[in-house]
């Protein structure tokens, strides 16, 4: 450490002592600084800051122990020494009482005054070293509260439950996540643990517990923690060793895996109706066919063509079904190729309309068709469009009554253009009507049985219309029929009119 | 002979099934959704039972066959689905399941007057 001169403050009203010291102490190097009186030795000391201070005991404005007083309030760090011809027990008490570091007789030599003072200096130093490091310890512990509160918020912050076991089974740590998904409403540290936790767990954790040799890598198991895909916890242990090997605690990081499931529940269950929907026409077409091949059944020539027909039939059916969901998926991944250009809605409309000519004319259907003039263009792929309207006009004319009607109309509304299609056909029940747009879902009774479909041609419309922000809405009545009503942005330039 | 039902919501299925049993000498029933199973089966008092198990509803066969159970109908059931087994979706005859016998389609002739001559045999018609 590089010492600075250390500085030194005579207070003293006697001004040839004042005079004598201070040549003295800059003899030996010191920073010298004198004061007359008390008032002026106080002003000086508490405003500079001196290693030592050497006042005198009498002097006429203020007391040397009132003087000591004040220095000591203010700068507890000067060592200061009392100087006085007049010792008695009594003051150098109270004098060592405030803090003098020492009392020096006048008259007092050379010696015995620097002796005095530079055991004075090296304590104010010793004090200013052991108070900075004292500071600086404080400062780190600190830091390192800081630092674990810090640690403690980041953990209760997390989604993911946090669960610490020691090895004697105790909860040593935990975040509310963790007693959430554990349904837990409190578990004090240090309790044992395990018998609280669901018992999959229970026994993964004492697994590690009771066998650390052969538990050294983190395991994950999931956890139906309530039914019906209600709350499903991925829990991943992981062991903690002791430096020698030994089992510290487990590590349980608990993730919510509630909407993955319920999402790959769904998967399987579309997953099953699809292979189930495609093994359907192969399982009829295949029973035809055998059915031809038995030698028993000695089918007549009529029987068996019919038979073929109905087979390549149910084939057909299967390959629509095939392209249908080709185009869900594609629609589903956005891999769909579109070509966007400006439609007329209502050229479509007619054309759509006209391709089922021969069945609305089989059925005696009415047809009542309505554009409104100069209705605006959309941009959307052609096909796409016409797929969207092929579908619904298809559904009209197929499960509308003999001799019923079909309206089919466009206007603007708003931002939009509307497109109506009402039949009068079978309507759905009340239940059937959430399940409308859902894939593979057809309406079964008593009108609907020689009604042939996919039940992918709704989810296909729903898909089309929610892919260019329009929307559908549809009213049903069972038994009396069904509206439609198809809102499409229009084009942008065309909306602010 | 033996009267067998056949409860199949596809008219496609119960035709040729029909056809191939009757061809073997069987007389055959037959309903396609699982209400009017249920009467035809109270009314005709069947040997066997050959039931599909997505009718209207996804799992109508299994609720059939538990009425059926539950009504004390004892006649062996043979259920078929085309529900495949590789995705996943583990169906079996089970307490849950009441049926003797469970196939997936599409099931050969030969395959099923094999198991439907075995299961009138076990249900001693």
């Amino acid at each position: 450490m590089t010492e600075a001169k250390p500085k030194a403050l005579v207070i003293d009203d006697e001004e040839l002592l004042r005079l004598g010291v201070k040549r003295l102490l800059e003899l030996e190097d010191y920073d010298v600084d004198v004061a007359s009186g008390g008032v002026e030795g106080v002003e000086k000391a508490t405003s500079g800051d001196f290693d030592v201070a050497l006042i005198d005991l009498k002097m006429p404005d203020l007391d040397g122990v009132e003087v000591l007083r004040r220095i000591r309030e203010k700068r507890p760090h000067t060592v200061c020494y009392i100087a006085t011809a007049y010792a008695s027990y009594e003051t150098a008490v109270e004098a060592t009482r405030l803090g003098a570091q020492g009392y020096i007789l006048k008259p007092f030599t050379d010696d015995e005054l620097l002796d005095q003072l530079e055991k004075g200096v090296r304590k104010r130093r010793l004090e200013l070293e052991s108070a900075r490091l004292r500071q600086e310890r404080e400062e780190r512990m600190l830091e390192l509260a800081t630092e674990r509160s810090r640690l403690k918020t980041v953990v209760n912050a997390l989604a993911d439950g946090v669960l610490v076991v020691n090895y004697e089974g105790k909860a040593v740590y935990y975040n509310p996540a963790a007693l959430t998904y554990l349904g837990l409403d409190d578990l004090s540290l240090e309790e044992p643990a395990l018998d609280k936790l669901p018992e999959e767990l229970r026994r993964l954790i004492s697994q590690y517990l009771d066998e650390p040799e052969k538990r050294t890598t983190a395991v994950s198991k999931q956890l139906a923690l309530k039914p019906n895909y209600e709350l499903t916890i991925e829990a991943t242990c992981t062991p903690a060793p002791n430096p020698d090997g030994s089992i510290a605690g487990v590590v349980v990081a608990l993730k919510n895996i509630t909407e993955l499931k319920r999402i790959e529940h769904l998967k399987n269950q579309f997953v099953s109706m699809v292979s189930h929907e495609l093994k359907a026409p192969v399982a009829a077409s295949i029973g035809f066919l055998n059915t031809i091949l038995d030698p028993d059944t000695n089918l007549d020539e009529e029987t068996q063509t019919r038979f073929m027909e109905r087979a390549v039939s149910r084939l057909n059916s299967l390959l629509t079904m095939v392209n249908d969901l080709l185009d869900i998926s594609r629609m589903e991944l956005k891999t769909a190729v579109r070509e966007l250009k400006e439609v007329n809605l209502a050229e479509i409309l007619e054309e759509t309309i006209s391709l089922f000519k021969m069945d609305i004319e089989k059925k005696q259907i009415g047809v009542d068709f309505e554009t409104e003039e100069n209705l605006p263009t959309i941009t959307a792929d052609e096909n796409e469009v016409q797929r969207l309207f092929t579908n619904l006009i298809s559904n009209a004319v197929k499960y509308n009554r003999q001799g019923g009607t079909l309206v089919v109309r466009a206007k603007r509304a708003g931002a939009y253009a509307a497109t109506t299609v009402r039949d009068t056909g079978v309507g759905l029940k009340p239940e059937e009507k959430k399940k409308l747009f859902s894939e593979f879902f057809r309406a079964k009774n008593e009108f609907t049985k020689g009604i042939h479909g996919t039940g992918l041609g709704m989810s296909i419309v729903k898909r089309i219309v929610d892919s260019y922000s329009g929307k559908i809405e549809f009213e049903s009545e069972y038994g009396a029929g069904t509206t439609f009503v198809v809102s499409l942005p229009i084009r942008r330039e065309e909306r602010e009119e | 002979m033996a009267l067998i039902a056949v409860i199949d919501d596809d008219p496609d299925i119960v035709e040729t099934t029909t056809m191939v049993l009757k061809s073997k000498g069987y007389d055959v029933v037959s309903a396609s959704n699982p209400d009017d199973g249920y009467d035809v089966i109270k009314d005709e008092s069947p040997d066997l039972i050959i039931l599909d198990v997505i009718m209207v509803e996804p799992d109508d066969g299994f609720f059939l066959a538990q009425r059926l159970r539950r009504d004390g109908i004892k006649t062996p059931i043979l259920m078929y689905t085309s529900i495949s087994k590789a995705t996943g979706i583990q169906y079996d005859k089970n307490e849950m399941i009441p049926v003797d016998e469970f196939l997936e389609k599409p099931v050969s002739p030969d395959t099923l007057v094999e198991k439907v001559k075995a299961l009138l045999e076990k249900g001693g018609a």
